[in-house]
C-alpha cells in the first residue's frame, strides 16, 4: 500500500478491532492484537497480496520496535524494590532456576527432538525461558495473593527470571567484539548515572505540559537502544534494566506511568503485537502441530524440573509449590519479543517463529488455567479480610458497618 | 418472614427494578437490606502490569459509582443498606454470599446480563434461581 495514511488507518483499525475483541472476550489487548495480526495477515495476504499489510515497512517497524522498548521499560519499572528486598534470596534462587532450566531444556528439545540448527535452538531456549509477570500479577491481584508474602515472592522471582531472559537475549547472539565491550561500558555508566540524575532532574524541570519526563525517558531508551543495536545486541536489554533501576523513582510516579501507558498502549504496542502476530504463519502451524506440542511441553517440563525443587527448598507445601511452579511457567511479552528478535535477525525461519509464538501463547493460557483449577492454595488467600488494593474486598472487613466504597 | 434481604445489582435496568423492589420490601417488612455487586474479571493474559493496573482502576471506579448509586437509591427510600462488592463469577458469588449471610430472600433482575450467553448457557437469573439457598424474587 503506497499511501502511508491508508496503511496507518488499516493498522489503527485493526488495533481498534483487537481492543473490541479484548473487551468482548475479556482477554488482554496484547493477546487479542497478536491474534488479529495473524488473521489479518492471512486474509489481507490472500485477498490483496502478501505485503499488503506492510509489516516490514520502515515506519511500522520503528513504531513496533519503540513499542517493544517502552513496554520492556515499563515492565522493569513495575518492579517493587521493597518486595524484592524482602524476598531477594528466594527470588534469586527460584528466578534463576526458572530461567536456566527451560533455557537449556527448550534449547535441547529444539536441537535434539526437532532437529533445529544451533542458533534457532538457543533462540527457542531464550523465548521459552521467560515467565510473564503481567499474567501472574493479574492472577495474584484477582485472588488477593498480591498482598501475601507468598504472592510477593512469586512476583519477585518472575522479575529475576525475566531479567535472565533479557540478559541472555541481549548477549547470546552478540558478536563479542570491541563494540560489545563499549556497549557494556556505556550500559554500566548509564545504569550508574541514571538513578542519580533522573529524580532531581524531574523535580527541577518536570511536571509541565511539555512532558519533559517522557522525552527524557525516550531519549535514554533510544540512546542506549542505539548503542545496543550498533554492538549487535538487542535494545530491549538496556530498556529493561533502566526500567528496573528507575522503579524506585519513575515507577512510583503514578501520573508519569499513566502518561507513558497512554502513549504505549494507545499507539505503540498495537503496532508491536499486531506486527508480531502478522508474521505467524497459520499454514506452518497447521502443517506441523507436533512442533508446537514439543516446544510447549519442553517449556512446561523443564520449568517443573527447575522451579519445583527450587521452590520446595524454601519449605513450601506440595500444593503451594506446584501453584508457584505453574505461575512461573507462564510467558507472553518477552517470549514474543525474543521470537521476533530471532526472526528479524534471520536466526529463525518464519515457520520456527510461528511455532515459538504459538508455544509462548499456549504458556500464557494453559498453566494459569491448570493452576487455578487444580492447585490454588486457597488457605493462603487473605481470607475474608483480604485487602488486595481492591474495593472488591472492602466489604469483607466492614461487615456490620456502613461501607464507603 | 424475610428478616434479611439481599439484592444483586449490576447497574442494569433489571437490576434497578430489583433494587427498588428490595427497598420497598425491606421497608414494608422492616427487614435488613444488603446489596451485592459482582466485579468483572481482570483482563486475562495481559502484556504488562500497567495494563492490569489500568483495568483494575477502571473497574474499581465503575463499581464505586454503582455502589454509591445503589446506596443513594436506598437512602431515598429511607433504608440504610449495606453494599457488598466482590470479584468473581457472578452466579457463584451471589449464591455464596446469600448462603454465608443466611439471607432469606434474594432479589434479582430478570435482565441485566448478556443475552447471547443467556441463550447459549442459560441466563444468570435462571442459574441463580436454581442454585440459591433461599427464596428468589425475579424483578421485572
Amino acid at each position: 500500500m503506497e499511501n502511508v495514511w491508508y496503511l496507518a488507518a488499516v493498522w489503527v483499525g485493526l488495533a481498534l478491532l483487537a481492543t473490541l475483541f479484548a473487551i468482548w472476550f475479556k482477554i488482554s489487548t496484547a493477546l487479542s492484537e497478536i491474534v488479529v495480526g495473524t488473521v489479518a495477515q492471512l486474509i489481507i495476504g490472500v485477498i490483496v497480496g502478501p505485503n499488503a499489510l506492510g509489516s516490514s515497512t520502515a515506519w511500522v517497524s520503528f513504531l513496533a520496535g519503540t513499542g517493544a522498548i517502552v513496554l520492556t521499560f515499563l515492565a522493569g519499572a513495575e518492579l517493587d524494590p521493597d518486595v524484592f528486598r524482602l524476598k531477594w534470596k528466594e527470588a534469586l534462587v527460584v528466578g534463576l532456576a526458572g530461567f536456566v532450566a527451560p533455557f537449556l531444556g527448550a534449547a535441547a528439545a529444539a536441537r535434539y527432538v526437532l532437529g533445529w540448527d544451533v542458533g534457532p535452538s538457543w533462540l527457542a531456549g531464550v523465548a521459552l525461558s521467560t515467565t510473564s509477570v503481567a499474567v501472574v500479577y493479574a492472577v495474584m491481584l484477582e485472588l488477593g495473593f498480591n498482598v501475601t508474602e507468598y504472592g510477593k515472592a512469586i512476583l519477585a522471582a518472575c522479575f529475576v527470571n525475566d531479567l535472565g531472559t533479557v540478559l541472555m537475549l541481549g548477549l547470546i547472539f552478540s558478536p563479542f567484539t570491541v563494540r560489545t565491550l563499549i556497549f557494556v561500558a556505556a550500559s554500566v555508566a548509564a545504569f550508574v548515572v541514571l538513578p542519580f540524575v533522573t529524580g532531581p532532574f524531574f523535580r527541577r524541570y518536570g511536571g509541565r505540559v511539555s512532558e519533559l519526563e517522557t522525552k527524557f525517558i525516550l531519549f535514554a531508551l533510544f540512546g542506549m537502544g542505539g548503542v545496543a543495536l550498533w554492538a549487535g545486541s538487542e535494545p530491549v536489554l538496556p530498556a529493561y534494566v533502566i526500567g528496573m533501576l528507575l522503579a524506585g523513582t519513575v515507577g512510583k510516579d503514578h501520573l508519569l506511568i499513566r502518561r507513558l501507558r497512554t502513549l504505549t498502549f494507545g499507539l505503540l504496542t498495537p503496532f508491536y503485537f499486531i506486527r508480531a502476530g502478522s508474521f505467524v504463519s497459520v499454514p506452518a502451524l497447521a502443517a506441523a502441530p507436533l512442533v508446537f506440542t514439543v516446544l510447549f511441553f519442553a517449556k512446561m517440563f523443564s520449568k517443573m524440573l527447575g522451579v519445583f525443587p527450587a521452590v520446595k527448598a524454601f519449605r513450601y507445601g506440595r500444593q503451594e509449590t506446584t501453584y508457584y511452579t505453574l505461575m512461573m511457567s507462564t510467558g507472553l511479552t518477552f517470549g514474543t519479543i525474543s521470537a521476533l528478535f530471532g526472526l528479524s535477525h534471520g536466526i529463525i525461519t518464519a515457520g520456527q517463529y510461528s511455532h515459538l509464538v504459538a508455544a509462548v501463547i499456549g504458556s500464557a493460557v494453559i498453566p494459569t488455567l491448570i493452576a487455578n483449577a487444580l492447585f490454588m492454595p486457597v488457605h493462603l488467600r487473605p481470607d475474608e479480610t483480604r485487602e488486595a488494593g481492591a474495593i472488591a474486598t472492602t466489604q469483607d472487613t466492614m461487615r456490620g458497618k456502613r461501607e464507603h466504597v | 418472614m424475610y428478616r434479611r434481604i439481599l439484592v444483586a445489582y449490576d447497574g442494569s435496568e433489571g437490576a434497578r427494578a430489583a433494587l427498588k423492589q428490595g427497598i420497598a420490601l425491606a421497608k414494608a417488612l422492616n427487614a435488613e437490606l444488603s446489596c451485592v455487586l459482582v466485579e468483572e474479571h481482570l483482563p486475562h493474559y495481559a502484556a504488562s502490569i500497567s495494563e492490569v493496573k489500568a483495568a483494575k482502576e477502571e473497574i474499581d471506579a465503575h463499581f464505586r459509582t454503582m455502589a454509591k448509586q445503589a446506596r443513594d437509591l436506598a437512602a431515598l427510600g429511607g433504608i440504610d443498606m449495606e453494599t457488598i462488592v466482590r470479584q468473581g463469577h457472578d452466579v457463584e458469588t451471589i449464591v455464596t454470599i446469600a448462603k454465608d449471610g443466611q439471607f432469606k430472600l434474594l432479589v434479582i433482575g430478570y435482565h441485566g446480563h448478556s443475552a447471547i450467553f443467556g441463550r447459549i448457557m442459560g441466563s444468570t437469573a435462571q442459574s441463580i434461581v436454581r442454585l440459591a439457598p433461599c427464596s428468589v424474587l425475579l424483578a421485572k
